[in-house]
């Protein structure tokens, strides 16, 4: 729709709105318009932003955080496509009679049942996993069912004329063809896995990037509370265009057959990785998180079996702070 | 598949998992301690019923959940509306200001708000609106963008003046997009409920959860969740009845989960 003005000025337009009020957090607290103790001028947030790298802080408590999210969100991957296929495909009538269940349970608080799989698992690492499982497995099952359902009949019915088995119907048709609303699922999930997940880490853990805010506000370092909130900000951005992004990348071709998604990338904009090697690398960087996360998670374990607060910790201390 | 046999394998499926839920863990085969009975759980709900417990926390919670989501639909629909509608180099700017603000989840910014709120119930209808104005926003914006451009010269050539084509023709081709912007937020309201209230609430469902947490009372936190899922279904159920009423089309599962992403991803989306 700015085919007129040239790219420049059109991203000078669009970030303007960032830059202002990145401007009026600097300026703010300098000019005493706002308490600059409650709200700290940018600089000193990124200062202390830049303090918690160099102390290797941040990077430990981001792979923790990214190792829960990303295991997670793997567990609903293997538990939900499947499901999702099944129903899609094999049992339409199935996941028709099931469907008013599935819409309940998904609408099942995953708060509410924190405190159910903290019983049931321990506080440990397993339940924070199950509640970020649970949370993004039902966008993952309900757009593969619609994704097996809007795969065209026509390239069905022609694999089929040509003798193909149900097994090669399934890897080569009807996956491929679902795959780019699957993976929409995913990105929902995902999203929705990383406000869950640094919520839960607030509410009782001892280590990740919402205990690291957390723990921040109950020591009243009042810029570290910005900078970590920052960084989860700047994080759920990225993960967010960095998704949208291997979307684009991966599924290039699915404009021809899917009718679901419409007028996505601009046919002028030639994605300059293949993606064939974006697949790759996506995979490479998962196994890198899941190998350090772990590694990580290990040494945070072990490091904080003494001080891991206990579950309502935070409840407390709120309640303290108001009275 | 006749219409009325396919209510009645639905309503049989429940009818099942409902079952299951009482046998299982009756006769033990899942521990009891962990899943309680279903009769159980509806006895629970029973007393606490009549001791007026549930009630008042039922109340407490759902004031909540609704001021913030009023608060919500109060500012982002018109905000919306005027980015979408009237000013598109201004939306253009605030766009990824906006996509920014829509990751800052609320639980993390719950100190901060403190700071300025104070931990009452203002702080809790903040955090709840604050999550909910942005699947609104994001809709109302991309509902009006997407609105037909031929059925808009149309009116404009039958001489529709601005007020009026905005009135009978773009909010109408947009209330689908906004309507599922308005259910997204319905459900996140109901899960930042529970989470500001565990932070620090001395009423509320959420603090009954977490209450019962504490006490090691499953039952309770059973009987919890299921009348908080009960309200959130309640709700999305009622939001789906005035959309159906409302609309003017018919519903597509195609459009449905477009508009789905728009809603949580961003208009651009």
């Amino acid at each position: 729709m700015n085919r007129n003005i040239d790219t420049f000025q059109y991203l000078l337009l669009r970030w303007s709105g960032v830059m202002v009020f990145l401007v009026l957090w600097e300026i703010a607290p300098r000019l005493e318009w706002i308490d600059p103790y409650f709200v700290p001028p940018l600089s000193v947030v990124l200062g202390s932003i830049g303090e918690l790298f160099r102390e290797g802080v941040l990077i430990s408590h981001l792979l923790i955080s990214l190792w829960r999210g990303l295991l997670g969100l793997l567990v609903a991957i293997v538990f939900g496509i499947p499901i999702g296929l099944l129903l899609g495909w094999r049992f339409p009538l199935a996941a028709e009679v099931l469907n008013p269940i599935l819409r309940v349970l998904s609408q099942v608080n995953p708060f509410s049942l924190l405190p159910i799989f903290i019983l049931c698992f321990g506080i440990g690492e397993t339940a924070k996993i199950a509640v970020v499982g649970w949370v993004s497995l039902w966008p993952v099952i309900f757009y593969t069912v619609t994704a097996v359902r809007g795969v065209e009949p026509v390239q069905v019915k022609s694999a089929r004329a040509f003798g193909i088995s149900e097994s090669d119907l399934l890897v080569h048709v009807l996956l491929p063809a679902s795959l780019p609303l699957i993976l929409v699922g995913v990105r929902i999930g995902a999203g929705l896995t990383f406000y869950i997940l640094v919520a839960a880490e607030m509410l009782g853990a001892s280590a990740g990037l919402g205990w690291l805010v957390h723990n921040s506000a109950m020591n009243y370092q009042i810029p570290r509370i910005y900078a970590g909130a920052t960084f989860i900000v700047l994080l759920g951005y990225l993960l967010n265009r960095g998704l949208l992004w291997a979307e684009k990348t991966l599924f290039d071709w699915r404009e021809t057959i899917s009718g679901l998604v419409r007028d996505q990338a601009p046919a002028d904009v030639k994605p300059w990785i293949t993606p064939r090697f974006a697949a790759a690398a996506l995979a490479g960087l998962v196994v890198l998180i899941v190998v350090a996360g772990s590694v990580e998670v290990y040494r945070a374990n072990l490091q904080g079996g003494e001080v891991m607060p206990a579950g309502g910790h935070s409840r407390h201390v709120g309640q303290a702070v108001g009275e | 598949m006749e219409r009325h046999q396919l209510i009645l394998y639905k309503i049989l499926a429940v009818a099942a998992l409902l079952s299951l839920w009482e046998v299982l863990p009756r006769f033990g085969i899942v521990d009891p301690l962990f899943i309680p009975s279903l009769s159980g759980v509806i006895s629970t709900i029973y007393e606490m019923t009549s001791s007026g417990e549930l009630g008042k926390h039922t109340l407490v919670s759902l004031v909540r959940a609704l001021s913030g989501l009023l608060a919500a639909l109060v500012v982002g629909l018109p905000l919306g509306l005027l980015l979408g509608g009237w000013f598109p180099r201004v939306q253009t700017a605030t766009e990824p200001l906006m996509e920014l603000f829509a990751q800052a989840n609320p639980v993390i910014l719950a100190h901060i708000i403190i700071f300025f709120l104070g931990i009452g119930q203002t702080a809790k209808v903040f955090i709840i609106a604050w999550l909910c104005i942005w699947p609104i926003t994001f809709s109302t914006i991309a509902g009006i963008r997407n609105v037909d451009p031929t059925l808009v010269k149309a009116a404009r050539s039958l001489g529709l003046g601005r007020f009026r084509l905005f009135l009978v023709v773009v909010l109408p081709s947009a209330a689908g997009s906004i309507f599922t912007g308005l259910r997204l937020a319905a459900g996140y309201a109901y899960i930042m409920l529970v989470a500001s209230e565990m932070m620090g609430a001395s009423s509320g469902l959420g603090f009954l959860v977490v209450q019962s947490q504490e006490s090691y009372n499953i039952t309770r936190i059973f009987a919890g969740a299921s009348v908080i899922t009960l309200l959130a279904v309640v709700t999305d159920q009622l939001l789906k009845l005035v959309e159906k009423r409302l609309s003017f089309r018919e519903e597509n599962d195609a459009d449905d989960y477009v508009r789905m992403r728009q809603a949580v991803l961003g208009p651009a989306a």
